[in-house]
């Protein structure tokens, strides 16, 4: 589903990535593990289309990066580590303002509240919902175009325990509707319990990439393969 | 798409009570403050002298004189302790043609001394007619008649014209332009404050993830202000028509066409959108967005004619205050106010606002467009 192939990309001298590659199998839960400043939120924008990259290739859905944005945004959809929507507005008017300007149908709609049970908040301010309940709008609001495919960038950062278990449960669950999730994280036990696969980012580089198993030892492979 | 991002930025804004305050109440205030400070300053009764008489003349004429002086709503007759001025009519003032003696007690700027002394000699004139008038009328009624006929009335010998009007500007018509003007350029700080949350939280990039062009972002704001700041130039002049007369003050007139007052009301808003804008995208911080913005506002306020009246700058501080879109707005305002303007007499204020904003929006999209294209 997603290719990454010897992706280039520098903040002037600073080599933010250093020839990336990884693959990621279609309706599968694929994990970034990586340091701070190893090139997570980097990829994740270049895959967005936030940003751009010097060197290498990467096909979306069978579709070149470059020269397909606008197609490959319309069946992607981020997830920001940060709560990227209005405190300001009720959680309803969040969702509405966020379908219409996508022009998504009201079954997805639908769809987003309850799989995010968001039910019992949707006339209450945006501010004055929980931490839990905030991460499950930002990710609801991810979910309202139908994507094929999910970028998760660090989702239950700030998140209470329950609420975490929640939401990695709801995240679990796009696999019943074939949808491919890429999801960046520190949590070694998260993405372990999470993710199908997972690559190793060190110094905007693919150190491994290696399916997930109840045998994997992932701390094990994080402290050899990363320079931390 | 389009209506959907009006309708958000609408309900952000109307939700942000601080933004609200400073659009809507501090303007408000300024207008209450400046005109009832500034009443007197264009009242044509304002004028009082207090004035204490020493009279050692007895002869009716000099009586004459004082009674006169004191029906003059110009001169206050206070008590000697009290008073700024002491007149002394001297002993045979009449009878020997003796000068008047003024006693000047506090302080008088050379303009008030002026207008002092015209204001006397009104009064010794008139008296002097009158024992020119008297002495006549022995020798000829008709030369006695023609004297007479010798009005020394200002109201009867001129006739001021303001700006092609009979009515003296008001303070309140001075002040309600300024700040509606000012006021106007107050959206910076929802405008930014909106701006850079969206980008601090990364809904900018989830919604250029979403294929939200730039363009649309920038111009999507332009309606909820457009009409926020049609709501508040209505206010502003409803504050002048209703609120300022409460406090003794002059209500505001409005002698230009409603046409008018929205068509540059209108051009203003786009400038201070475009201006607003500009600033919101360019920006890194709320904190640089507000400091630049309140910073350019005092400037472009202080140039434009809105902290002091133009009409009272050195010649090239007028020139220099033509570079500020505030000055053209206000300029657009006082005719309206002041001079009977229709849309024909202030269509190039309101085309260079027009310009400026439509300008700065433009470069506005194209920051963003390549902040965007920077991972913003």
């Amino acid at each position: 589903m997603i290719q990454v192939h010897d992706v280039h990309k520098s903040y002037g001298d600073v080599k933010a990535l250093d020839g990336l590659s990884f693959h990621v199998q279609k309706g599968s839960i694929f994990g970034l593990l990586g340091a701070n400043g190893a090139g997570k939120s980097t990829i994740l924008s270049i895959l967005n289309g936030l940003s751009t990259y010097e060197n290498g290739y990467i096909e979306i859905a069978n579709l070149d990066l470059k020269t397909h944005q606008r197609d490959i945004r319309k069946i992607s959809s981020l997830v920001p580590q940060n709560l990227a929507f209005y405190e300001r507005l009720s959680v309803r008017e969040n969702l509405d303002f966020f379908s219409k300007v996508q022009k998504t149908n009201k079954e997805q709609y639908q769809k987003a509240i309850e799989v995010n049970n968001l039910e019992n908040f949707l006339d209450k301010r945006a501010a004055f919902l929980s931490g839990g309940q905030k991460r499950r709008l930002n990710i609801a609001i991810g979910l309202l175009n139908n994507p094929k495919i999910i970028y998760f960038d660090e989702p239950t950062v700030g998140v209470d325990p329950k609420s975490r278990s929640e939401i990695l449960e709801s995240i679990k669950s796009y696999k019943d509707f074939g949808i491919t999730v890429l999801y960046t994280s520190h949590q070694l036990d998260e993405v372990s319990m999470l993710c199908d696969e997972v690559a190793i980012i060190d110094f905007g580089k693919c150190a491994i990439q290696t399916k997930i198993t109840p045998k994997t030892n992932l701390k094990k492979y994080f402290w050899e393969q990363t320079n931390v | 798409m389009f209506s959907a991002l009006v309708k958000k930025e609408f309900l952000l804004v109307l939700r942000d009570k601080h933004a609200l305050m400073a659009l809507f109440i501090m303007p408000a205030i300024f207008i209450l403050i400046m005109s009832v400070a500034m009443r007197d300053v264009f009242s044509q009764e304002s004028v009082s002298f207090k004035i204490a008489i020493e009279n050692h003349d007895k002869s009716p004429t000099a009586k004459k004189l004082m009674y006169n002086l004191f029906k003059d709503k110009n001169f206050i007759n206070t008590p000697k302790e009290d008073a700024d001025i002491l007149l002394i009519l001297p002993k045979d003032y009449v009878k020997a043609n003796k000068k008047i003696e003024i006693d000047i007690k506090n302080s008088l700027k050379i303009e008030e001394i002026d207008l002092l002394k015209a204001k006397l000699l009104k009064h010794v004139l008139t008296l002097k007619l009158d024992v020119i008038q008297e002495k006549l009328s022995d020798f000829s009624d008709e030369a006695a008649a023609a004297v007479r006929s010798v009005a020394l009335d200002e109201d009867k010998l001129l006739q001021i014209k303001y700006n092609e009007q009979e009515k003296i500007p008001n303070s309140t018509q001075q002040s309600v332009p300024t700040w509606i003007v000012f006021g106007m350029f107050f959206i910076i700080i929802p405008m930014s404050t909106i701006y850079i949350h969206e980008r601090e939280q990364n809904t900018l990039s989830r919604l250029f993830s979403m294929n939200v062009p730039a363009s649309l972002l920038v111009f999507s704001k332009i309606v909820p202000y457009l009409l926020i700041a049609q709501l508040q130039m209505v206010c502003m002049v409803l504050v002048g028509i209703y609120l300022v007369p409460i406090f003794n003050t002059p209500a505001l007139e409005i002698n230009g066409t409603l046409s008018a007052l929205f068509f540059i009301s209108f051009a203003l808003s786009l400038s201070a959108i475009g201006f607003s804008s500009l600033i919101a995208v360019s920006a890194k911080t709320t904190e640089q967005a507000t400091t630049i913005g309140g910073i350019s506002n005092i400037l472009l306020g202080a140039i434009g004619g809105v902290m002091v009246p133009k009409f009272i700058m050195p010649q090239f501080m007028q020139t220099l205050a033509n570079i500020s879109p505030m000055s053209w707005g206000l300029d657009g305002f006082l005719k309206i106010f002041l001079q009977s303007a229709s849309v024909a007499n202030i269509i190039s204020e309101s085309l260079m606002l027009i310009t400026f904003g439509i300008v700065t929006l433009l470069i506005s999209v194209v920051i963003l467009k390549i902040k965007a294209n920077n991972g913003l």
